[in-house]
């Protein structure tokens, strides 16, 4: 993204807010891939550790650095611009905060990662933990990567300077987020208090409850309301469905009334 | 590698090894061993069938098995996995135990294990939290509710990004499969469960205080470094030795007296409250319980360091030196207590008071010490600090330990107390009722109020001390106003009187001759009556009412008739007026009109001879020779007896005289 430099008005905000607005997607997309990220690493060392989910959480990692990199640059050129507009400022502060703590996510999750490949070796398949866990994470992957659909060439053997290579390449990647997250803190002085959220304090919940996850999960608990759950919706989706229904019969009433009258 | 943290402090912020994860972790990868280890079955939900569930009788048997311990000890070991949170329950999630049956564990996937490295984030609990509103609103419960209120509060700046995350790995969950979702949110769940334990629990994951230095970190090779290992090498070469067969005879004495005592060794009764969460232990064994419970008893007969830590049994040998009429040992061991671990501010006062009541000449209940220690004491008075008084304090530990303690253990006090001792029975909880307690715990009594209860307790003890009749010359008459403590009470400031509470009401004090001369007769009435043991609120307020010009005039009287002291002394009633009299000159600020010291020369009561200035008018005993020559030379008629302090005397002589 070019510096923005003029001081007219209308061109200005014009372009800040699609500054605005491509940071904001861009550090909605980490997000993501953080967040997907954080699945797969969930599955490192367990039954489900192959040589596919080392390759997914690899390329997920390189997309997130790529991500990273580029709002890293494309925030703090703006933040270091001298005349960005207040009401602006505050919302690149906010993508900043969003920004930096994405990343410390990232690089928690990458040092975990580092971490378990060295207590549980995938090359010793026994030691695999059985977490219970059966499927692999590959749509996850797909969706951190936003791949339709995620073609993996299956290798059978396991290289023998692979687990070296990758512990090796992992630790730059970690020392280079490093590097980014202090240069991020010198370069741009954000106070983080004086930030002001837009959101809510609870998430909505989304739209889609799932009715019969939620009762699968439910039993685990020990809770005896859940079972209900899903009947609610059901009686929802029919109240909804009766109402419609009377709606329509209404309609054609009034149709036919109109006609023959 | 560390975690980065924004605020970059410097202070002591990294975790302490905790090397029983390692072990934990290399236990549980053999646990899980397809082949050699625990066995495992599917899990049947409502749908989808679940695989890689362990019982728990099987991870114990597993667990004794391979360790070779009994089922007891695994089971304990079972638990302590699943408090780490490397194992965890699938039913009654909560509840962080192994329960010897057939309910149902899971391994916990390597991401969710606990590290020392790295600590468990606020930001990843507030979207943990965020994720499970998402997922059902209201079902949060009260703690984590109040979490996520609090951390939304002093997160606010990150509150978006957690929201935004948490809609994320929401979403990202979906893409899995539903058997896969379920183990997923079983694993986080049950991670939090152990690293954000509901209030009332106890955490496996607590590990003390953070420590300054990173464990982590390699310390570099420094000549500071190789410094600190001399040092600490040469310190080695020149301890002192003990043959090992000495120091282990001690070991083996101290744990064959001790085991049967020890609550993990032997059973505790009535029982353990940190296993059974009842607090009945606690409560027989608090400082202030009337009847003690018969280990502890056992325990004073042990030693007389047992016997003297121990709040109950230290009341019970005051009752006996009471009896024994040598109360005033202990009562000084308890001041250089006092004196020891009191504040700095306080310790002048402390100091003077200790030597006022217990060391001087004429002190009210002064203690037998050796010539020597006691020269030693009073020299070191002159510039008091903590430990002034710690060779007097030894030679009267090692007094009451070789003479009263003996006695003590074969008196009448103590076989009452041991016959009244009470054993409680042993508590036998089912499961139930164990639940119930851990429901039911309590927080008990905050300190602040156990200390302030101990201090209004000491105050009112002070108050009705025991006044020991031990010398009855006239040199040494107890005071009853002066009474004595055990405990000092924070003085309440350097001006006012130094010393107890209630010499607050006698401001002014009256002259011995005016009360001895209005009041003998009921002095001696109340000194008959009373017996040794004086209730001195009663004396203290006599003396009080007194006025100022009363004591002025009767003091002008004593002149004129010139009558010698001696002979004043011998008529007055011992006890209230060299009371009034000392503690007219007790206090050190206040300048009092007929209060000039004669100067003396030093009297020797051991006929030891010690090379001391005149100016250090220390011994409290001088020799009645002496003093009937040095009476007639004094200029002040008065030459009443006189407290004086080491250091005071140096700058009285310097500046008033």
């Amino acid at each position: 993204m070019p510096l923005v430099n003029n001081k007219v008005g209308d061109d200005c905000t014009a372009s800040g807010d699609k500054a605005l607005a491509d940071g904001k997607a861009l550090v909605d997309s980490l997000i993501k891939v953080v967040a997907c990220y954080r699945h797969l690493a969930s599955c490192v060392g367990g039954c489900t550790d192959s040589l596919q989910l080392r390759d997914e959480l690899r390329q997920t990692r390189e997309k997130a650095q790529n991500l990273a990199g580029d709002i890293c640059h494309h925030l703090t050129s703006h933040l270091r611009d001298k005349s960005l507009p207040d009401g602006q400022r505050k919302e690149m502060e906010l993508l900043w905060v969003a920004f930096s703590s994405c990343l410390e996510l990232l690089h928690v999750d990458m040092c975990k990662v580092l971490n378990i490949s060295g207590i549980v070796s995938l090359a010793d398949s026994a030691s695999l933990v059985h977490t219970g866990l059966e499927g692999g994470c590959s749509d996850v992957a797909a969706r951190a990567l936003s791949l339709p659909d995620l073609n993996q060439a299956q290798t059978d053997s396991l290289p023998s300077g692979l687990e070296s290579q990758e512990r090796s390449t992992m630790e730059l990647e970690i020392s280079q987020i490093d590097r980014m997250i202090d240069d991020m803190e010198m370069k741009v002085n954000v106070l983080r208090w004086m930030v002001e959220p837009h959101g809510p304090q609870y998430a909505d919940p989304l739209s889609s409850t799932d009715s019969v996850s939620m009762a699968v999960q439910s039993i685990d608990e020990e809770q005896q309301a859940p079972t209900s759950q899903p009947l609610c919706q059901r009686s929802h989706i029919f109240v909804l469905l009766l109402l419609v229904g009377v709606f329509f019969v209404a309609a054609t009433l009034s149709l036919c009334i109109f006609f023959f009258s | 590698m560390t975690i980065r943290n924004a605020l970059r402090d410097h202070g002591q912020r990294y975790r302490p090894r905790m090397a029983c994860l390692k072990k934990a972790e290399k236990v549980l990868l053999e646990m899980q061993d397809p082949c050699t280890g625990v066995k495992s079955q599917p899990q049947r939900l409502v749908i989808t069938i679940i695989p890689h569930a362990i019982t728990g009788e099987d991870i114990i048997a597993w667990l004794a098995d391979r360790f070779q311990i009994d089922a007891q000890e695994a089971r304990s070991f079972g638990s302590m996995l699943v408090a780490l949170g490397y194992i965890y329950p699938l039913q009654d999630h909560k509840r962080l135990v192994i329960k010897p049956d057939a309910s149902l564990y899971r391994f916990q996937t390597p991401y969710f294990w606990p590290t020392q490295q790295w600590p468990v984030e606020d930001t990843d609990y507030a979207i943990y939290l965020a994720k499970r509103n998402i997922r059902k609103k209201g079902i949060l419960e009260l703690h984590e509710q109040e979490q996520y209120n609090h951390l939304h509060k002093w997160m606010n700046h990150k509150w978006d990004f957690v929201v935004m995350q948490a809609k994320e790995q929401y979403r990202a969950a979906k893409e899995r499969k539903k058997p896969d979702r379920v183990v997923f949110d079983c694993q986080e769940r049950a991670y939090w469960v152990v690293h954000r334990p509901p209030p009332g629990t106890v955490s496996a994951m607590d590990y003390g205080l953070d420590r300054r230095t990173d464990p982590n970190t390699d310390e570099t090779q420094t000549p500071d470094y190789y410094e600190r290992i001399m040092i600490f090498t040469q310190q080695s070469i020149m301890r002192p030795r003990v043959k090992s067969s000495v120091s282990i005879g001690a070991l083996v004495k101290y744990s064959a007296t001790y085991s049967g005592h020890d609550p993990f060794l032997s059973k505790c009764l009535p029982s353990n409250p940190w296993l059974t969460d009842d607090t009945t232990y606690w409560t027989l064994n608090m400082s202030n319980v009337e009847i003690p419970t018969k280990m502890r008893v056992e325990r004073w007969t042990f030693s007389f360091k047992e016997l003297l830590s121990d709040p109950r049994g230290r009341d019970d040998f005051r009752l006996f030196l009471k009896k024994e009429f040598s109360g005033e040992n202990l009562a000084f061991w308890e001041g250089c207590e006092d004196l020891k671990w009191g504040t700095a501010v306080a310790m002048r006062e402390k100091a003077e008071q200790i030597y006022k009541t217990f060391l001087a000449r004429g002190a009210p209940r002064w203690i037998n010490i050796d010539g020597k220690t006691m020269e030693i004491t009073v020299k070191g008075l002159k510039h008091p600090h903590r430990y002034v008084l710690d060779a007097a304090q030894t030679h009267i530990y090692m007094l009451m330990k070789k003479d009263s303690y003996g006695r003590y253990l074969k008196s009448p006090v103590f076989k009452e107390t041991l016959k009244k001792a009470i054993c409680p029975e042993e508590h036998k909880f089912n499961e139930v009722q164990l639940e119930q307690n851990a429901r039911n715990r309590r927080p008990s009594l905050s300190p602040i109020i156990i200390r302030q209860q101990e201090q209004e307790q000491r105050a009112k003890m002070a108050a009705n001390a025991p006044v020991d009749i031990t010398q009855l010359c006239r040199f040494t008459t107890p005071v009853p106003h002066l009474a004595v403590y055990t405990g000092i009470p924070d003085p309440p400031s350097v001006t006012a009187s130094p010393s107890l509470p209630f010499l607050a009401h006698t401001p002014v004090c009256p002259s011995p001759i005016s009360v001895a001369l209005d009041s003998t007769s009921a002095s001696e009435r109340r000194m008959e009556a009373s017996d040794g043991e004086g209730n001195t609120e009663v004396r203290a307020p006599e003396g009080g009412n007194l006025s100022k010009s009363r004591m002025a005039l009767s003091l002008r009287r004593l002149l004129k008739r010139g009558c010698s002291p001696s002979t004043m002394f011998a008529s007055l009633s011992p006890k209230c007026h060299t009371a009034a009299t000392t503690s007219s000159r007790i206090q050190p600020i206040t300048p009092d009109e007929a209060s000039q010291a004669p100067p003396r020369r030093i009297g020797n009561f051991f006929q030891i001879k010690v090379d001391i200035p005149p100016e250090c008018r220390i011994y409290p005993i001088e020799s009645e020779d002496e003093d009937e020559e040095n009476r007639p030379a004094s200029r002040d008629a008065v030459g009443t007896e006189e407290i004086i302090c080491p250091w005071e005397s140096l700058t009285r002589q310097n500046g008033t005289g």
